[in-house]
């Protein structure tokens, strides 16, 4: 296994008001690793600490106790800051500007030259497919639209740890199929990605290792594909079967004292549909699909 | 309240900015310290050292490119949250101003001073209230928005941060303020009337010190007061040996100027107040008082005048100040014999008098660093300290202690003064001349309250003809005659040149009349062997000097002007007036009142050495770059302050700041130096709730006493404190100040103190943002 990119040991973090007094305990002694080329998820319920443990991560807040490193340096080392990139939960970002000159004041900020930030921008406005609306100022953006400009900022300087706070929240099924495929690609890259999100469906689709706290405690960390492994049970994919062929089949399997069987099937999950729906409306405008349609091309 | 300069005191600013630099550089370091050892020992220590270093390495890794992206953004948002409405305001204001402030039946100077005035005023006070909200406001609103979140984790420095808002906000100001500039002077231009355009002047002005001396002679810092409240002016009896004497230092060619017929002059501009004490015919009114200038050279009044304090020492100051060094030494030694034999009738006065008049004129006489006056200095200086002795011992006695009074000792160091002034009477002669040029009288306007037309404006030609007095003319003939003489162009074949009276009217300017009366007179003498010739040179035969000869003869009548002019002498005002004793070139104008009975009322900048006039705009835009550094310095602390608490309370923060700085600074600076009368905060309080004045004092027990007197003391710790930390705003309104008066803005005195006053702030302040910023949480609400 490759190395640390991120170490955290024993951190606490305590909310405290004005007099100094406790409010909340957001994050209890968490200890952890990212290592070097995963894609590692954060879980959690709402007000768990994952944005907490990033923010510190960050050096937007001190820790009350505990250490951590990120690329190797301490927290609060602002030049850690030239290799990552990190999409706020929601784009914190200046209104007044457009996409262009956001993307080029981010980049100034990496002392980036003029011509490097003007092909960066050019990609990744591409790349998140604001082409058309790069010239609007953000303020009259959609939310998804903020997003997609949030993530592009977060990637100007072509970063080597990516820190995503639920990043397909308020994206469309479209969006939040390409940031998956995004995080794929980072990783194909060979970059760190580490994000917090409760949709559990995205992160068991790109998430390598996952970690779940509860009341800013760590409950479950792990590989997902262990994780969710049932280790009792079967499953078999095949065209549709006749009604002789199921009882055959049964038959084989009671031989092997096997008599739980069920047979359904499968269900195209909506995000399919959705995407397929899309994509068919694109190449055939103007018209609606009957049920049949959809189902008929589900099978395909 | 009149309009007065006063030189800024950079020494004394200097040293509390580095005393407070110092103080706040403690704090930030101990309170941190301390805080973190507090609550996690020796870990907070270690956690101390880390942010110290990580602190410092910011500040050596600043980005000029970063702060130039932070800068613009802090721009782009100001041009696109509309803060350019400011002109708008602006334009609106200046377009209806014109209806309240248009008189053109006021003077000149009036309405060009009204329309300055209003004008910059407008300027200020329109960006005030602007600035203050966006530097308060826009820190604080971005960590609310959190926008400031995806900046810090750039690799922006926080101190980048810090700076880039403020040269951001800077760059606004300073375009808001060059547009608003210039469309003020395209409406100044258009706005005051024709006939008062000629007053939009921007004079040059050299100031003076100025000091005065009594009708009995004596030389004084004030004047009489004739009751006014402020006591600004002080004032001089007419008819009388009463002067004002103003000192212009560092005069040379660049204080004169040109007149139409290209002759070089000094101008001098004054308005002095004019106040009578009987009434006057009306023609007399109209006419208002009389005054005159002298320029003088007068090192002996310079250098002892200062003996005519005590009635005692009288006569032997106007014994010096006459150059009579020898009935001055005899004065002397009859003063020591009083010393010796009756010390008691001298006054304790008498004998401050003295010691403080010897000092003066021993420092005066060694800083003339003349050889040839040897140690006199250095014995005048000696017996002032023998004689300060003398005083605290007095002074011992008073308090009823038994002391030996040195009056012995003091005696005898007078005596070698008396013995060194007999021995170096001729020297002294020859070294500390005086040279008196009278100017024609003119008149001072009584009515004071319209004080600008009392403005009398001198024109002094750079060659000065004058009729000159005695010693003067003495001088001038035995300096022209020697110098003929050394050239051996006074004979010709053992007797007088016949074209000597020609080359005299020629070479020294003088009259045909009277080169002729010198030279029959030249004649006379030599007939008379009272002159002799030597080696085919003319020479006094009893050996004394030139101007002994010729002063002998001018007492004696012999030399009286026979033109209707008299004796007119021709002198170079910058090689002639300006003296130079040690590389401090000075002009000295002495100001008399002539008529009886009257008074004639001068402050320090009553008069002034007026240089050639600079455009009118020149002045203005000077006026323009000062409220631009005092905007800067808002923007600087706001900036500073909302990095550590929210808008508002940043915003009453730099309110705070600025009314203090620019209302009280100047009164706390001097309640704090004692200046200004009265007793302290919590006594005053007691006072005016017990109906008492403060020579009563307070009627409360001793006890309470000692902790009202502690708690002031301790009120003024606080004072101290907050004088130091608030900026003295008053700094930059100098320069309109200047301006509204129709004077340029000088740099050293207003323009460098603005400057100075901005980066002295701006440094700390930088620095102290750069380290709240970092060292806080973005999140914690
Ligand atoms: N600035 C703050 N001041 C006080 N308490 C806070 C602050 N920010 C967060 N908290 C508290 O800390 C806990 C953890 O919050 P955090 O934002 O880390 O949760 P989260 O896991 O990101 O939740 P979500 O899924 O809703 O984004 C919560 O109880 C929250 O109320
Ligand atoms: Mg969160």
């Amino acid at each position: 296994m490759s190395n640390a990119v991120i170490e955290i040991r024993n951190l606490s973090k305590i909310y405290r008001d004005f007099w100094g007094r406790k409010k909340v305990q957001a994050v209890k002694s968490l200890s952890m690793d990212v290592m070097q080329g995963e894609v590692f998820g954060l879980l959690g319920p709402n007000g768990s600490g994952k944005t907490t443990t990033m923010k510190m991560l960050l050096g937007l807040l001190f820790p009350t106790s505990g250490e951590m490193t990120i690329l190797g340096k301490p927290a609060s080392d602002v030049t850690k800051n030239e290799r990552i990139g990190y999409l706020p939960e929601e784009s914190y970002l200046y209104r007044f500007l457009n996409a262009d000159e956001t993307l080029d004041f981010y980049g100034r900020l990496f002392n980036m030259s003029a011509a490097d930030r003007a092909r960066r921008a050019d990609e990744l406005i591409e790349m998140v497919g604001l082409g058309k609306a790069r010239r609007r100022q953000l303020k009259e953006y959609s939310k998804g639209m903020t997003r997609r400009i949030g993530l592009a900022q977060a990637l100007i300087n072509n970063p080597d740890l990516v820190l995503l706070d639920e990043p397909t929240s308020g994206l469309d099924p479209i969006g939040t199929r390409e940031m998956k495929d995004l995080i794929i690609q980072l990783k194909a890259q060979g970059k760190t990605v580490v994000m917090c999100s409760h949709q559990l469906a995205d992160v068991q689709d790109v998430c390598d290792r996952i970690a779940v706290l509860f009341q800013g405690e760590l409950k479950v960390l792990g590989r997902v594909d262990e994780l969710l492994e049932l280790r009792n049970e079967m499953q078999m994919r095949t065209p549709t079967l006749s009604d002789e062929a199921m009882a055959d089949i049964r038959q084989v399997l009671k031989k092997h004292n096997v008599s739980d069987v069920e047979f359904s099937r499968p269900k195209a999950d909506l995000e399919q549909l959705f995407l397929r729906t899309v994509r068919e409306s694109g190449e055939r405008p103007g018209r609606r699909f009957s049920t049949e349609e959809v189902a008929a091309s589900g099978r395909n | 309240m009149d309009f007065d300069v006063r030189p800024y005191n950079f020494t004394s600013a200097t040293t509390s900015w580095l005393i407070l630099l110092a103080i706040l550089a403690g704090l930030g370091l101990v309170l941190p310290l301390a805080s973190l050892a507090g609550r996690g020992g020796a870990a907070g220590l270690v956690d101390f050292r880390r942010g110290l270093i990580s602190y410092l390495e910011d500040l050596f890794s600043l980005s000029l490119r970063r702060i130039a992206a932070l800068a613009s953004l802090t721009l782009k948002e100001a041009v696109r949250r509309k803060a350019l409405l400011v002109f708008v305001m602006f334009a609106v204001l200046l377009m209806f101003a014109g209806w309240f402030i248009t008189d053109s039946n006021e003077r000149a100077e009036l309405q060009v001073s009204v329309h300055v005035t209003f004008l910059l005023t407008a300027i200020s006070w329109l960006l005030l209230p602007a600035l203050i909200f966006l530097s308060c406001w826009a820190l604080p609103e971005d960590i609310r928005l959190r926008s400031l979140h995806t900046v810090v984790t750039k690799p922006a420095r926080r101190m980048e941060i810090v700076i880039g808002r403020m040269a951001g906000l800077g760059v606004v100001v300073a375009i808001l303020l060059v547009v608003m500039g210039v469309i003020g002077q395209f409406w100044l231009s258009r706005r005051i009337p024709e006939n008062a355009r000629s007053a939009l002047q921007c004079r040059v002005p050299l100031f003076g010190e100025l000091y005065f001396i009594s009708s009995e002679g004596q030389p004084q810092e004030t004047g009489l007061n004739v009751g006014d409240v402020w006591a600004y002016r002080s004032h001089i009896p007419g008819n009388s040996r009463a002067r004002a004497v103003y000192v212009f230092r560092g005069v040379d060619e660049s204080a004169l100027t040109r007149n139409e017929q290209g002759e070089e002059e000094l101008l001098l501009e004054c308005r002095f107040e004019a106040f009578r004490t009987v009434k006057g015919s009306e023609s007399s009114i109209v006419k208002g008082i009389s005054a005159q200038y002298t320029l003088s050279v007068n090192p002996r009044e310079e250098a002892f005048g200062m003996l005519a304090q005590s009635e005692a020492t009288r006569a032997i100051a106007d014994a010096l100040r006459e150059g009579q060094y020898k009935t001055a030494s005899a004065e002397l030694k009859k003063l020591t014999e009083r010393i010796r034999t009756a010390p008691g009738e001298l006054r304790p006065a008498d004998y401050f008098g003295l010691h403080f008049g010897m000092f003066v004129s021993g420092t005066v006489l060694e800083n003339r660093k003349d050889p040839a006056l040897g140690n006199l200095g250095r014995l005048f200086i000696e017996a002032a300290l023998t004689g300060e002795g003398v005083t605290a011992a007095l002074q011992q006695q008073e308090r009823g202690e038994k002391v030996e009074i040195p009056y012995e000792a003091f005696a005898a160091k007078v005596d070698l003064v008396a013995d060194g002034l007999t021995e170096r009477s001729a020297v002294l002669m020859e070294t500390l001349q005086r040279m008196e040029v009278p100017l024609p009288s003119f008149n001072v306007s009584e009515y004071h309250d319209l004080d600008e037309s009392s403005t009398n404006l001198t024109r002094i030609p750079r060659r000065l003809r004058f009729v000159a007095d005695y010693e003067t003319l003495g001088r001038f003939l035995a300096a022209e005659i020697a110098r003929k003489n050394d050239a051996g162009g006074l004979l010709a074949d053992g007797a007088l040149k016949a074209s000597l009276t020609e080359e005299l009217v020629k070479e020294s300017r003088i009259s045909q009349l009277n080169a002729e009366r010198l030279v029959a007179v030249l004649g006379e003498q030599l007939t008379a062997g009272t002159l002799a010739v030597d080696a085919g040179k003319l020479k006094v035969a009893d050996g004394r000097s030139w101007y002994l000869f010729f002063d002998d003869l001018i007492r004696r009548e012999q030399l009286v002007s026979e033109d209707t002019e008299g004796w007119m002498i021709e002198k170079d005002l910058l090689q002639d007036l300006i003296q130079d004793p040690n590389g401090d070139r000075y002009l000295r104008v002495e100001v008399a009142c002539i008529n009886d009975q009257m008074y004639l009322g001068m402050a320090r900048p009553d008069l002034f050495i007026r240089k050639a006039d600079q455009p009118f705009w020149v002045g203005y835009w000077k006026a323009i770059l000062s409220i631009l550094l005092m905007l800067l310095l808002i923007i600087v602390l706001g900036v500073t302050v909302s990095c550590v608490v929210k808008g508002p309370v940043a915003l009453l923060f730099t309110l705070t700041f600025f009314i203090v700085g620019q209302f009280f600074h100047d009164f706390m600076i001097r309640k704090l130096a004692g200046v200004e009368k009265g007793t302290g905060t919590v006594e005053s309080m007691i006072l005016i709730a017990q109906h008492r004045n403060p020579e009563v004092g307070m009627d409360v027990s001793s006890a309470t006493m000692n902790v009202v007197r502690a708690a002031d003391l301790g009120l003024d710790g606080v004072l101290r404190g907050f004088s130091m930390i608030v900026p003295d705003f008053a700094v930059f309104n100098r320069a309109s100040m200047y301006v509204e008066n129709r004077f340029d803005v000088p740099f050293r005195d207003v323009l460098l103190p603005s400057i100075v006053v901005f980066f002295g702030f701006l440094i700390p302040c930088i620095l102290i943002g750069g380290a709240l910023l970092k060292f806080r949480e973005l999140e914690a609400k």
